[in-house]
């Protein structure tokens, strides 16, 4: 006999509003509705009715999370149209934010899918870290969650003690290597709960357009990173972690082993990060206007790859503001990966893909 | 900046895509003066093994709505320009599923219909609720 068992929008394992309703033939899923739309706000509408200024702090609250690629990714867009290309400093810094966005991001969802395996410790692990990563994020910004620094032409604030951050960099690797890794690359119990379960082959990755993390668990090997590089990212050396078995342990050790990535890369950054200004002079002045054109950005977020496209038509106000988030293309890959898996599975299954509604239904 | 690979309109004319590829500000585009067929294209683009990435619409002076398909094609961004005949394009969900959550928000946003889909549930709105969002032209900007 078959039930229908509908969650959300109010979910027990996530905060965002989502809806899926579950048909279930006794404990074993057999078909997968996704619903969402909870969260739908009109970004690209209000961004064509608010002038390129605006649309910068508007953007970046299409996501709580992941807040900096998406001002990143427009004003990387009105750069190519007004060809304020940013100083090389301002690169670095943008690299070094993209990065402790990455590792915040990282810590959170790692911290979730502990619990929600049934390892209340690593949670409580995971925040404690990701503690510091918003503090050396609170350190250079001023701001915990957006934090309003990127700018047409660079970005807003310099980083004035990159030492200070190196040290918080120390305690967050040393933290990775001795808990995140040897719980998520070895230990026999998670391995029991997570192997074979919420499969999503290479095949249903690519044909769904899957990106980041979960692609990259479904042994697909993208990253914008590598593949488009924009800011500074072709200045450093670092590896894009892939996995083969295509289920929710492979995706735990394709969000572990990014985070030591991550943190190879920030050092780097931090290191060499060159003198000089970090911004342009323009713009300021709030009429900013931007000759007629239309531009492309893509940057790889902490879930995958983020898409802007912008066409100007010459005035101050964008004529179309397109964004295309990860989690978009990733969670309709969720009744894939639910399909013929144990009901009490579905909660780690659906976080497994990092979802985010908030930039889903912008 | 992201820059041209030197040379890659040639490569895209050997992978079949035919010719006047041109880079600019961040992409590929193929724009021909004719309507582009996106079903053979998705098809193509498939056994290429491109991802496909996003359908970005947007409204002419003669009121039908230009679609960018774009794809990723090893890492290249390639954009296949082409717009709507009476507000219709066909459907590519079929082809590629990965465009059926587009089509559907496509829908809502320039009312465009996808002709050859089963349905077009609706996404970001609810059954009942108007389509065509992002065509009101009420370009207020806020103070």
């Amino acid at each position: 006999m078959s039930f229908r068992i509908p969650i959300g929008p109010y979910h027990p394992a996530l905060e965002e509003p989502y809806k899926l309703e579950l048909v279930c033939d006794g404990e074993t899923v057999r078909d997968a509705t996704m619903n969402v739309g909870f969260n739908f706000r009109g970004i690209e509408y209000l961004a064509e009715r608010r002038n390129y200024l605006q649309g910068i702090t508007l953007v970046e609250r299409v996501c709580g999370i992941c807040s900096n690629v998406h001002s990143l990714s427009f004003c990387q867009a009105v750069e190519q149209l007004t060809g304020a290309e940013p100083p090389e400093r301002a690169l670095y810094i943008r690299v070094i934010l993209a990065e402790l966005e990455r590792l915040h991001s990282h810590f959170l969802w790692s911290g979730i899918a502990a619990k929600l395996i049934g390892f209340k410790t690593i949670f409580m692990a995971c925040f404690t870290l990701r503690e510091k990563v918003m503090d050396a994020l609170s350190a250079i910004s001023g701001n915990r969650v957006n934090y309003g620094m990127n700018r047409i032409g660079g970005v807003n604030r310099d980083i004035t003690d990159p030492k200070a951050v190196l040290a918080i960099l120390d305690e967050m690797e040393r933290g990775i290597s001795s808990t995140i890794i040897p719980i998520f690359l070895e230990d026999k119990t998670v391995a029991s709960r997570c192997k074979g379960v919420g499969i999503l082959t290479q095949e249903q990755a690519k044909a769904m357009g899957a990106v980041g993390p979960l692609a990259r668990a479904s042994g697909v090997p993208q990253d914008i990173r590598k593949a488009a590089p924009y800011a500074a990212y072709d200045r450093f050396d670092f590896k894009v972690p892939v996995e083969t078995t295509c289920d929710v342990r492979a995706r735990l050790v394709v969000h572990a082993l990014e985070m030591i990535e991550s943190c190879s890369i920030l050092r780097q950054a931090l290191s060499t990060l060159p003198e000089g200004p970090f911004h342009t002079t323009p713009p300021t002045a709030a009429r900013f206007k931007v000759p007629a054109g239309t531009a492309v950005s893509r940057v790889e977020a902490p879930r995958g790859e983020v898409f802007y496209q912008i066409t100007s038509n010459g005035t101050d106000i964008p004529e179309r503001v397109r964004v295309r988030t990860p989690t978009f293309m990733n969670m309709a890959t969720v009744r894939f990966t639910v399909l013929g898996q144990e009901l009490a599975d579905s909660p780690l299954i659906q976080a497994s893909c990092d979802p985010c509604y908030s930039c889903t239904d912008r | 900046m992201v820059t041209a690979t030197a040379g890659f309109e040639n490569t895209l004319k050997e992978l079949g895509l035919g010719e006047g590829w041109r880079w600019d500000k961040g992409s590929w585009w193929f724009e021909p003066a004719e309507h582009i067929d996106v079903r053979d294209t998705t098809e193509y683009m498939r056994k290429l093994e491109a991802r496909f990435i996003a359908i970005t619409a947007m409204e002419r002076p003669d009121k039908e709505i230009r679609l960018d398909y774009q794809w990723d094609l090893n890492g290249q961004l390639l954009s296949f320009v082409t717009a709507t005949r009476d507000h219709q394009i066909p459907t590519i969900a079929d082809l590629s599923p990965a465009a059926d959550w587009v089509e559907r928000e496509t829908h809502e946003y320039f009312a465009v219909e996808f002709t050859g889909r089963e349905s077009t549930k609706p996404l970001m709105t609810r059954a009942g609720d108007a389509i065509g969002i992002n065509l009101h032209k009420d370009k207020e900007v806020a103070k």
